[in-house]
């Protein structure tokens, strides 16, 4: 089953898509490479992150691999939310 | 001494044939590598009919193959012009018509959306891939293809250095971008101050973060290719993320870092950059947008032995002052200077009553002459005539002199402080940005009444871009619907991130829209 967590970062990033001209979107689609996140977007995604799930994102966390696409963003909160059982994510 | 950009290539192919000359996403080429693609790129070209003086659109995101296609456009004698690869079709298919481009070099997935979006053909496209799915037909060339013809030289070609090179569109007022057309000379005379003034050598690593159709990478590329040294693309993706980019740098031993201010905060805020890791950063060079003196007062301290350089020019004049940032006078200065004028360039600042600033003190708009200013626009004679304005100053010969619209004074070392804008035009990320073009975008939409594009002053990237619209019928488009209406036309970073939707828009006593106040209005709000 979908995850609340997924479907709330797909609405927060669609927002900000839709706002570019952009209405289909998949979960693997490069969020870079189709625009949607640019320098500034990206730090604005990570506050709403850090607000909306109660994690920390330190800047060496905020890199490619944890940020390329939705799927990875998903993956990303989630071990970070389950960083206690020993999933550590990527760092830079 | 080189009078043709190609030359440049030419001269270090002798000196450094296998050292690499570019390097992006993992690949490099080597000079001789270089050299001969370029080659092969003029003679496919010139296969394909192009002459001299003809428009070949590059269009594609940055890879070694950048490279060979400008230098093999050159060697063509061809005229390059480098698009966005994120603009949006329509202002793709602007240019296109409005430089009666000849040929694209592009790749697979650019030409399908090109081809989806009914964008008026090219007679040809060089794709930088092989041919694939549904672009099998005779106007598209695979770039194995190149390997037939000749690697050895180039075809002959008859060039002076008055010849066009390249042109950069940049954003216009009237809601239409505008092409700068840049001779070899207009490049080639600031190629030879940098050489000069930075001393670039053949060990240098030299980034390129700026966009291809941005003016910063004339910088990047053609002094690495003089010198000899290797220009590192940075990729893509790595640019959005300051703890990568700054690992990045760290990795590929950058040397000589060139970008705009606000890519550099970025870094200093969010990059964990140290000093100690890299070892071999020796300058960094920065133009586009003021640096906020807060953000430059931390980096210089952070960085203490790395030399900061200023660059100022509109992409009319390349690069036309610099100042070096002095570390004793930053503790106390309140503004950046944008300097002096580089080496064989003339600027001077003119006051309301037509007479040249001479005094510390007296503020004026900034002219500059000299063999790095453009002739003017692509096709557009009214506009050039606007800002290549015949030199009044100096009666004995008929020469033209560009006018920036930037109003700069004069302080007491001899240095030029840049002040503001004359007009509407403003930078948001180094990007220069015409809020007449973002109303123009918001106005084609026949619900829209009025709009009014504003600048909110912004201390990491310079402005944010906020928009107040007023609809014929209040309560028929949504916010959305207007970004989404921009997107179509404008690039990215100029789409309003605000739009405010009010029943009418505040006038002047004239009756014009007053941006003043509401320019006044939305800072208070943020």
């Amino acid at each position: 089953m979908e995850s609340n967590l997924k479907s709330q970062i797909r609405e927060f990033v669609m927002e900000n898509a839709r706002g570019k001209g952009i209405t289909e979107l998949s979960d693997a689609d490069s969020l870079i490479s189709r625009g949607i996140v640019d320098s500034l977007g990206i730090f604005r995604l990570v506050s709403f992150l850090e607000e909306s799930f109660g994690v920390r994102i330190p800047d060496d966390e905020i890199i490619n691999d944890n940020f390329q696409t939705i799927d990875d963003i998903d993956r990303f909160v989630t071990a970070k939310l389950g960083a206690v059982k020993g999933q550590a994510p990527a760092t830079a | 001494m080189p009078y043709i950009l190609q030359q440049l290539l030419t001269e270090s192919v002798r000196q450094f044939p296998d050292k690499p000359a570019v390097w992006a996403r993992g690949r490099t080429l080597t000079y001789r590598e270089l050299e001969q693609r370029s080659n092969q790129v003029a003679h496919l070209l010139r296969s394909r009919g192009v002459e001299k003086g003809d428009r070949i659109g590059i269009y594609f995101p940055k890879a070694v193959e950048s490279l060979a296609a400008m230098f093999g456009v050159l060697k063509a004698g061809g005229v390059y012009v480098p698009l966005d690869p994120l603009a949006p079709a329509d202002r793709i298919a602007y240019i296109i018509s409005n430089c009666a481009m000849k040929g694209l070099i592009t790749n697979g997935d650019r030409l399908r959306g090109l081809d989806a979006s009914k964008i008026p053909s090219v007679e040809f496209s060089l794709l930088t891939e092989d041919k694939a799915n549904g672009l099998d037909r005779p106007d598209v060339v695979s770039w194995s293809e190149l390997s037939a013809f000749p690697a050895d030289h180039a075809p002959s070609l008859q060039a002076t250095t008055t010849d066009l090179a390249y042109i950069l569109y940049t954003s216009g007022s009237t809601g239409r971008p505008k092409g700068v057309m840049l001779s070899h000379q207009n490049a080639l005379t600031f190629i030879e101050w940098c050489a000069e003034t930075f001393s670039v050598r053949s060990d240098d690593h030299v980034s390129n973060h700026a966009p291809l159709h941005f003016d910063l990478s004339v910088f990047d590329v053609y002094n690495a290719i003089k010198a000899g040294a290797t220009v590192y693309m940075v990729p893509d993706d790595t640019a959005k993320f300051p703890a990568s980019l700054s690992k990045w740098m760290v990795e590929q031993e950058i040397s000589i870092w060139y970008s705009v201010p606000s890519a550099l905060v970025f870094l200093l805020l969010h990059g964990n950059m140290k000093a100690e890791k890299l070892a071999r950063l020796r300058i960094i060079l920065f133009a586009g947008e003021v640096f906020p003196q807060k953000y430059l007062k931390q980096l210089a301290e952070l960085l203490p032995h790395i030399e900061l350089h200023n660059l100022y020019g509109p992409t009319e004049t390349n690069v036309c002052t610099y100042y070096t940032v002095d570390r004793e006078r930053l503790k106390t200065q309140d503004k950046l200077p944008i300097g002096k004028a580089c080496t064989n360039t003339e600027v001077f600042a003119v006051d309301d009553n037509d007479h040249i600033v001479t005094q510390p003190g007296e503020v004026g708009e900034l002219y500059v002459r000299g063999p790095s200013v453009t002739n003017g626009y692509w096709a557009d004679p009214e506009k050039t005539a606007k800002m290549c304005v015949p030199n009044r100053f100096q009666p004995h010969f008929q020469e033209k002199m560009y006018k920036t619209g930037d109003l700069v004074m004069l302080d007491e070392y001899g240095d030029y402080l840049f002040l503001g804008r004359r007009d509407n035009q403003i930078k948001s990320r180094g990007y220069r940005i015409e809020l007449g073009e973002i109303e123009a975008a918001l106005l084609s939409h026949s619900g829209v009444r009025e709009a009014a594009a504003i600048a909110i002053p912004d201390e990491e990237i310079g402005a944010r871009i906020k928009a107040v619209v007023a609809l014929h019928q209040p309560g028929s488009l949504s916010v959305v619907d207007l970004q989404q209406h921009c997107a179509a036309r404008i690039p990215n970073y100029m789409i309003p991130e605000m739009i405010e939707l009010r029943d009418t828009l505040p006038k002047t006593s004239t009756g014009k829209v007053d941006r003043v106040s509401l320019a006044q209005a939305s800072v208070a709000v943020v």
